[in-house]
C-alpha cells in the first residue's frame, strides 16, 4: 500500500495529461536510484527476506510474551506456522531404521504435518461455528504461531535425548513439554479468547487445549534416538 | 425529551408469524435498558442499536445453504452450561428434569458435544493405551516404543460407532413405526426422535468412557472388566432411559434394547481388550511390537 501511495504522490494531476511522458517515467526513474521510486522488485533480495523474517520473529516474540495482540491478529501470515510445523514434523517423525516395520512407533512426517494443519483448521472451524468473530486465517495464524513454546520444548527434549536416559530425565522432559503446553494454551487463549461470546468461551478454549495437549503428548513420547 | 422517547418506544414493529421468541425477548430487553439509560446518555443511540442486532439475528434462523458455515451454526448454538448439563444428564439422569431429552435435546440437538467428546475419547484412549502398554513392558528388557497409530484405530472405531449406530437406530425406529396401526401414527410421528438428536444422545453417552479410559491404565484384570461392565451398563441404561418413549412404540422393542446395550458393551469391551490389555497367546497387536507377553497379573 505504501508504494502505491508514494507513487501516487509523485505525479501531480496536471502531468497526467501528457501520455508519452507518463509512459517513460518508470524507465527513467529506475536508473537514477531515487528513494521515492520504492519498489520491492528493486531492493536487494536480502532486504526483502530480512524484512519478512523480522516480522515472523516479532510474532514469535509476541507469542512468548503475550501482551499485545494486534501484530498477530492484524497482519497474519502463515510463514511462522509453516516453519514450526516443518521443524516439528522433521524431529518427530518415526525413526527410519525400522521403516520396514509398521510398528515403529512415532508418526510419519506427513502425519504430524496433517495433524498440525487439520487440527488448527478444525479448531478454527469450531470457533467459527460457535459464533466467534475472527477470520479463518487469523485464527490459523495464531494457533500456528502459538506452537512456538511446544516446538521449543521439542528442541530441548531432543537435546536431552542425546544423554543416557534415566527416569529423572523422562520426568524432566515431561515437565518441559507440559510447560510448553501450558504456555501455548495460555498464549492462544489470550489472543483468541476475546473473539467468543462470554457464555461460550470455555467451549472455544477446550479444543485449543486439546490441540496443544496432543502435540505435547507427541513431544514427550518422542524417544527415537 | 421524554415525549420523544415514548414516541420511539411505541414505534411498533410488524412481526411476521415465524418471528421467534428470542428476538421478541431481545426487543423487550432493549426497551428496559433504554428506560434506565434515559437520564444519562443519548437515548437515540441506545435504542437504535438493538434493532439492528435483532434484524441480523433473526435472519440466520432459516434457510442457509447446506454448504455454508452458517447452516451448521444452529448445531453449535450452545452455552458452556448447556454442554455441562448434557454431559451430566448422560451419566446421572436424575439430576435433570424427567423430560429433559424431549424438551431440550430433541428441540435443540447440538453437535459440539458429540464431536469433541469423540475426539477427546480418541486421544484419551491413545494416551492411556500407550501408558498401559508401557506399564505392561516396564519390567522387561525390551526397548519400549510408543505407538502413535492407536489414534487411527481408535478414531475409526469411535467415529463409526457415533455415526453408524444412531443412523441404524433411527432407521429401525422409523421402519417399525410405520408397521403400527394407523390411528397411532400421528402421535408416534412426533415421538420418533430425529436423526440429529440421536447423534447428540449417542455422542454424549460416550462421555463416561473418557474417565474410564484413564482408569483402564490400572493393570488389574478384574478391575478393568469391572469398569467395562459398569461404564457400559450406566451409559447404556441412560441411553435406554431417554429413548424409552420412542422404543416402547416399536414392534421390536426387546430386540432394539438388546442391540443398544449389546453394542455399547461391545464397544467398551473392544476398547479394553484391544488397547489396554496385553494379549494372551497369538496375534500381535500394535501395542506389542516386539514380543507377545504373557497375560497380565491378575
Amino acid at each position: 500500500m505504501s508504494t502505491f501511495d508514494s507513487k501516487y504522490d509523485m505525479y501531480p494531476a496536471g502531468d497526467v495529461g501528457v501520455v508519452e511522458g507518463e509512459m517513460n517515467i518508470p524507465s527513467q526513474g529506475a536508473p537514477s536510484g531515487d528513494a521515492m521510486e520504492f519498489n520491492t522488485l528493486d531492493e536487494p533480495i536480502k532486504e526483502t527476506f530480512m524484512r519478512d523474517l523480522r516480522a515472523v520473529g516479532n510474532k514469535f516474540y509476541h507469542v512468548l510474551i503475550p501482551r499485545e495482540k494486534t501484530s498477530l491478529l492484524k497482519e497474519w501470515d502463515l510463514w511462522g506456522p509453516l516453519l514450526l510445523c516443518t521443524l516439528m514434523a522433521t524431529i518427530l517423525q518415526g525413526s527410519t531404521q525400522r521403516a520396514d516395520n509398521s510398528n515403529d512407533g512415532g508418526p510419519e512426517f506427513a502425519e504430524v504435518f496433517v495433524l498440525v494443519w487439520i487440527g488448527a483448521a478444525i479448531v478454527t472451524i469450531n470457533s467459527k461455528l460457535l459464533g466467534g468473530n475472527i477470520s479463518f486465517f487469523q485464527s490459523v495464524c495464531v494457533l500456528g504461531y502459538c506452537l512456538f513454546p511446544v516446538a521449543l520444548a521439542l528442541v530441548v527434549c531432543r537435546l536431552i535425548l542425546f544423554a543416557t536416559q534415566t527416569t529423572f530425565l523422562f520426568f524432566l522432559r515431561l515437565i518441559i513439554s507440559m510447560t510448553g503446553f501450558v504456555w501455548a494454551t495460555f498464549a492462544a487463549t489470550k489472543f483468541l479468547g476475546d473473539s467468543q461470546p462470554p457464555g461460550k468461551k470455555a467451549l472455544a478454549v477446550y479444543p485449543i487445549c486439546l490441540f496443544y495437549f496432543i502435540l505435547s503428548w507427541l513431544v514427550v513420547s518422542h524417544s527415537n534416538v | 425529551m421524554s415525549n420523544v422517547n415514548t414516541g420511539q418506544l411505541l414505534n411498533f414493529q410488524d412481526y411476521s408469524p415465524e418471528h421467534n421468541d428470542r428476538s421478541a425477548r431481545i426487543d423487550v430487553e432493549a426497551v428496559h435498558t433504554n428506560q434506565y439509560s434515559n437520564s444519562m446518555s443519548n437515548p437515540n443511540y441506545d435504542y437504535e442499536e438493538p434493532k439492528i442486532a435483532e434484524e441480523t439475528e433473526a435472519a440466520p434462523q432459516s434457510n442457509h445453504n447446506f454448504w455454508t458455515i452458517e447452516y451448521y451454526q444452529k448445531y453449535f448454538d450452545v452455552q458452556t452450561s448447556d454442554v455441562v448439563e448434557r454431559i451430566i444428564s448422560s451419566v446421572l439422569p436424575q439430576k435433570v428434569t424427567p423430560n429433559y431429552f424431549d424438551e431440550r435435546i430433541k428441540g435443540k440437538p447440538d453437535l459440539y458435544g458429540p464431536i469433541w467428546i469423540s475426539v477427546t475419547l480418541i486421544f484419551t484412549i491413545a494416551v492411556s493405551g500407550n501408558i498401559a502398554s508401557y506399564l505392561n513392558n516396564a519390567n522387561k528388557t525390551v526397548h519400549w516404543r510408543y505407538d502413535f497409530h492407536i489414534v487411527s484405530y481408535a478414531a475409526t472405531a469411535i467415529f463409526c460407532y457415533v455415526w453408524v449406530v444412531p443412523l441404524a437406530l433411527w432407521a429401525a425406529l422409523k421402519w417399525s413405526t410405520i408397521a403400527n396401526s394407523q390411528d397411532e401414527m400421528e402421535t408416534q410421528e412426533a415421538n420418533t426422535p430425529t436423526m440429529m438428536s440421536l447423534f447428540c444422545l449417542y455422542g454424549y453417552s460416550l462421555a463416561i468412557y473418557v474417565p474410564v479410559a484413564i482408569l483402564w491404565t490400572i493393570q488389574v484384570y478384574w478391575l478393568q472388566w469391572l469398569f467395562v461392565i459398569v461404564a457400559a451398563f450406566v451409559s447404556g441404561a441412560v441411553l435406554i432411559f431417554w429413548l424409552m418413549p420412542a422404543l416402547r412404540k416399536s414392534r421390536y422393542f426387546p430386540i432394539l434394547i438388546g442391540c443398544i446395550l449389546g453394542l455399547h458393551f461391545l464397544l467398551a469391551a473392544g476398547f479394553m481388550s484391544y488397547f489396554f490389555h496385553s494379549p494372551g497367546s497369538g496375534g500381535i497387536t500394535p501395542l506389542q511390537p516386539v514380543i507377545t507377553s504373557t497375560r497380565a497379573p491378575v
